[in-house]
């Protein structure tokens, strides 16, 4: 694949790597243009269809053309597709997906745990998801490198967390991410558990009542607002202002509710107010199909698969030699295929639905994918799940969810069909403007740079520890390795090892007395040494840093 | 036990655990020439019962099967009618709001748990329907859910008893006084903390329907402008109790504190009262039956913390010879699966006839939950709910062999697979050391045992 920009300058990103400054990465020197065209290579424009050899034409971040012939304007930077597959980039429909926490919230015991301030209680639908989005957050980059361009991210919180938004994942501000904003109520079932409401049966008491109070409180404002005299002045109350939109159905409640009877429970609770209801991180749903297309409720599936542990318990000795340990195996079986075949499930009950994120790792985004299809989830029912039909529920199909001239340039590039097991993300379009997610070669240097063994010192205000890192490729993942010190002679296996060929960061769970922590290292390597930062659980981070041993 | 096998005609397939949604099924059964303890209308030799489309249409000698309808062999055995406990904590995802001592806004339907295993378990005891209720931390708890044990729905109204009446839960004594005095350093701490609580619940109620009557009454007045009070789930809630739409159903011990009970009842016009526990009962069996509440009790727990320790064996006969409807309960998901030998105790501590005893289980617990005319008995045009048994249920020896639940057999001890389990966590990971689930130690005695243990320790 090769980039040129019409004629003299030569810029490249991906397999033939010539250099890689001006455009890759999210560098911040401007591209020279704001035009891009994507020749000859296979285009999915939507879900059923395919224009082989095509071209893509991106102007002023939006598609300009799309079809076999297109005429290439001049200063148009060319990408030699060859061999590339373009599809519309996908959009996720719940995650915290560059969202930052709200900050600490006010410390302290409260006295009535029976009446603790709204906040404490996780009852924030004033909040807006904007006041929290970071657009240099690494989870913006990482689901856009999954092949993501739009995602409906909500506050983090419990209960009312605040409303959602749907963003682009690209970006320079905060508000620059926005495509809608307000673009749904977001409620959880979950609760501080000290403080009412505590209880799930409490949970849905305090929505019933806010509820009802929103509406009274709306009636009485627009009573008011037509003739105040001789009124009382209506009670100011963020909280149920908030809420009027949603008693009107102006705007959705997004519901997070995976299990099956917290689904029930939300449906149960639409069906007593009538708000209008999108469902989201869905996992449990195989047998509420019906239950869900009665209530008119939209639905986004999630995107999280349990791992099949059954193979790992085999190899144990003798574990599955007891039958009774086998019958309870072979059932968690199938409930993890029933889980992973829920998609297949609502396709065939005619549910058009979308995806969601939330709490799902961005990098087992394809695995889990190309397992629903396996699991019999027809490959173009999800690619509309993933585009198109996200798409709609979002309420942002006029400008989302197709390669099709005059919506937004969010295009995702394949190096193989989306399904086929080796597929992956090389280059995003979002908004236009374009992302190198992999680069075969670097990919392969950094690898190198980075495998072998490290020495590292940790300074903590007590005393200097050293640390033995051992890092390897490994199968599956990119990286593993594992960690030796004084306290833990024994070596420790390091989880979530990255490397992107300068950031290098792992994690370990150490036992610090009796307590599980977790240790966070991450820091910057450059050549053989390694600085950064060390950090332990609640306790606090120290610097580290080091260098790597001689290969032999 | 083979020789009963044979007896049986087993014409359907074996009941495995299916994920159902829909409207609860019924079912038609015919029970054939068992001895029928109707529990109202004696017992019956060698007599059929048949169950068309969930209800008892005919109990009678040699019926005859409609075409397609399940024949049951019943010789030799005993038939009941289903089981009832009105005092389970049994099918919820959570129990207890410890937050605040007054919750009558929170309904038990909303953590109703269809999944849960104890369900099945109690169907193997005999038992068919239950009131499954708020814990007793809330001096005014939450709404309970009278539900059948229709195991294999997945859907939570299913299992709801269709028309039963609101039931709600009230609590006294060290509970409530131990989860929000000593654990939140708030009224309630005392008994008087408790009854002033009530009190002050209630009476907020009376002003909060007065105000929404007055604003509803002026709002039918042309061209009335005004703001409406405001709306309260919680004292909504109180109000239909002073309206006398929902029965209160009060965890209480002591003799003291079931007077006093009895008295802020009288004061506020509440009529319908179920004493649960009540321990001292039987010291003011008289001044119960004069009020008209029912009771529900233990058949000998006691001891178990300190307001329990006057205790005798003898309160449920005490009280039923007093006149009062009493019902023996479970308060435990171990206990409901011997509901019948709980109630056995009362022939020997107290001399209940049989009939009396069964009662105390059956039409005695549908009265306090005001469904006495669907279940309760065997009698024609009631739910088809049975429970048999091999050996006369009140026996030591009894077992029980087949529950029905609106003319479905929803436990069959020859078809009871290992695993009844609906679903199952797809991420579970297998201990072989032991399986407890944080439910099994949600029930009213909670952690009393370490508070008792501490009232000594402190002295």
């Amino acid at each position: 694949m090769r980039i040129f920009v019409a004629n003299t300058i030569w810029i490249a990103v991906g397999a033939l790597l010539v250099l890689t400054t001006a455009v890759a990465q999210d560098k911040e020197l401007a591209p020279v243009s704001d035009t891009y065209a994507i020749r000859n290579l296979t285009i999915i424009p939507a879900p059923g269809r395919r224009i082989e050899k095509g071209t893509i034409i991106i102007q002023n971040g939006l598609i300009e053309a799309v079809g076999e012939n297109v005429p290439i304007p001049p200063k148009a930077i060319i990408i030699e597709g060859d061999s590339l597959f373009a599809y519309p980039a996908f959009i996720e429909g719940l995650s915290k997906t560059g969202v930052k926490s709200p900050g600490e919230e006010e410390p302290g015991r409260i006295e009535d745990p029976g009446n603790p301030p709204p906040s404490r209680a996780g009852i924030n639908p004033q909040r807006d998801v904007r006041d929290y989005l970071d657009p240099n957050d690494p989870t913006i980059k990482e689901l856009r490198c999954a092949g993501f361009g739009a995602s409906q991210v909500v506050p983090r919180g419990i209960l009312l967390p605040g409303s959602a938004a749907v963003i682009l994942l690209g970006g320079k501000t905060s508000d620059e991410l926005v495509l809608k904003p307000r673009s749904a109520c977001y409620s959880e079932l979950t609760s501080n558990r000290t403080v009412y409401p505590s209880t799930v049966m409490a949970v849905l008491a305090k929505w019933r009542e806010l509820y009802r109070q929103a509406e009274l409180a709306r009636d009485y404002a627009a009573l008011y607002a037509t003739n105040a005299s001789g009124l009382p002045r209506p009670e100011a109350n963020r909280t149920l202002e908030a809420l009027y939109p949603v008693t009107t159905r102006q705007q959705p409640v997004l519901f997070r509710a995976s299990k099956m009877l917290d689904i029930q429970r939300v449906l149960s609770l639409q069906k007593e107010l009538g708000f209008v209801l999108i469902l989201a991180d869905v996992s449990e749903g195989w047998d509420l199909t019906e239950m869900i297309k009665a209530s008119g409720a939209r639905v986004f599936l999630s995107l999280d698969l349990p791992e099949d542990p059954a193979e790992e318990e085999k190899a144990k000795a003798d574990s599955l030699s007891n039958p009774e340990l086998k019958a309870l195996v072979k059932r968690r079986s199938e409930f993890i295929q029933k889980m992973t075949a829920q998609a297949a499930a609502f396709d065939s009950a005619g549910i058009k639905f979308g995806f969601s994120a939330m709490d799902t790792k961005y990098s087992e985004l394809h695995k889990n994918l190309r397992r629903m299809v396996e699991a019999g989830l027809n490959p173009e029912s999800a690619l509309a799940a993933l585009t198109i039909n996200a798409a709609q529920i979002l309420g942002v199909d006029d400008r989302l969810g197709t390669i099709e001239k005059g919506k937004i340039a969010n295009v995702a590039l394949f190096n193989k069909p989306m399904f086929d097991k080796d597929a992956k993300v090389m280059t995003m379009f979002v908004d236009g403007a374009l992302y190198t997610c992999f680069e075969k070669d670097a990919h392969k240097k950094s690898a190198s740079a980075v495998e072998g063994t490290w020495r590292l010192t940790a300074q903590t205000p007590k005393e200097e520890i050293a640390l033995k890192v051992v890092l390897r490729k490994s199968l599956g993942k990119h990286y593993g390795g594992t960690i030796t010190g004084t306290r833990m002679p024994e070596g420790i296996e390091l989880t979530d090892v990255t490397f992107d060929g300068k950031t290098l960061k792992f994690t370990y769970d150490f036992l610090l007395e009796g307590q599980p922590e977790e240790v966070v290292v991450e820091g910057e390597v450059e050549g053989k040494t390694f600085k950064g930062k060390i950090t332990v659980g609640e306790y606090g981070n120290f610097p580290i840093e080091g260098t790597k041993d001689p290969e032999r | 036990m083979r020789q009963f096998l044979s007896h049986f005609i087993f014409a359907l397939i074996a009941f495995v655990p299916t994920a159902v949604i829909g409207q609860p099924e019924i079912g038609d059964v015919l029970i054939r020439n068992g001895t029928l303890l109707t529990v109202t209308k004696g017992t019956l030799e060698n007599t059929d019962l048949l169950i068309r489309r969930g209800k008892i249409t005919d109990i009678g000698k040699n019926l005859t099967a409609p075409e397609g309808c399940r024949v049951i062999d019943a010789t030799g055995l005993f038939v009941m009618p289903g089981i009832i406990d009105a005092h389970s904590h049994i099918a919820l995802e959570a129990i207890n709001e410890m937050s605040t001592p007054v919750t009558p806004e929170l309904r038990m339907r909303d953590a109703l748990n269809p999944l849960d295993i104890s369900i099945y378990r109690a169907l193997a005891g005999g038992v068919t329907t239950i009131q499954t209720l708020h814990g007793s931390a809330n001096a005014i708890g939450g709404q309970s859910v009278v539900m059948k044990l229709r195991y294999g729905t997945l859907n939570p109204s299913d299992l709801i008893f269709e028309g039963a009446p609101k039931a709600i839960k009230f609590a006294l004594g060290e509970n409530p006084t131990r989860i929000h005095g000593a654990g939140h350093n708030m009224v309630p701490r005392t008994r008087m903390g408790v009854e002033f609580v009530i009190r002050n619940a209630l009476t907020e109620a009376r002003e909060y329907q007065r105000k929404w009557d007055e604003y509803n009454e002026q709002k039918k007045k042309k061209g009335f402008r005004g703001a409406p009070p405001e709306y309260d789930d919680r004292l909504e809630t109180l109000a239909e109790i002073l309206r006398g739409n929902i029965t209160v159903h009060c965890h209480s011990y002591r003799a003291d504190e079931i007077v006093m009970l009895l008295n802020v009842c009288r004061d506020f016009g509440i009529k319908k009262l179920v004493l649960q526990h009540a321990n001292e009962g039987f010291k003011v069996a008289p001044e119960i039956a004069d009020f008209g509440a029912m009771a529900s009790v233990f058949s000998d727990a006691w001891a178990y913390k300190f307001e329990v320790y006057y205790s005798t064996a003898y309160n449920a006969a005490i009280l039923t010879r007093n006149g009062v409807v009493t019902s023996i309960n479970s308060d435990d998901p171990g206990v409901i699966r011997h509901l019948y030998h709980e109630a056995s105790k009362t022939l020997k501590y107290g001399g209940l006839s049989r009939d009396e005893a069964l009662a105390l289980i059956t039409i005695n617990p549908a009265k306090q939950l005001g469904i006495d005319d669907r279940v309760g008995s065997l009698e024609v045009g009631k739910d088809g709910d049975v429970a048999i048994f091999r050996g006369h249920p009140l026996s030591i020896y009894t077992v029980p062999v087949m529950t029905i639940v609106d003319g479905i057999v929803r436990f069959d001890r020859e078809k009871d697979p290992d695993d009844m389990r609906i679903y199952v966590d797809p991420e579970e990971r297998f201990d072989q050391s032991g399986f407890e689930s944080p439910e099994s130690y949600h029930d009213c005695l909670g952690t009393a045992t370490a508070t008792f243990n501490q009232l000594f320790e402190n002295r």
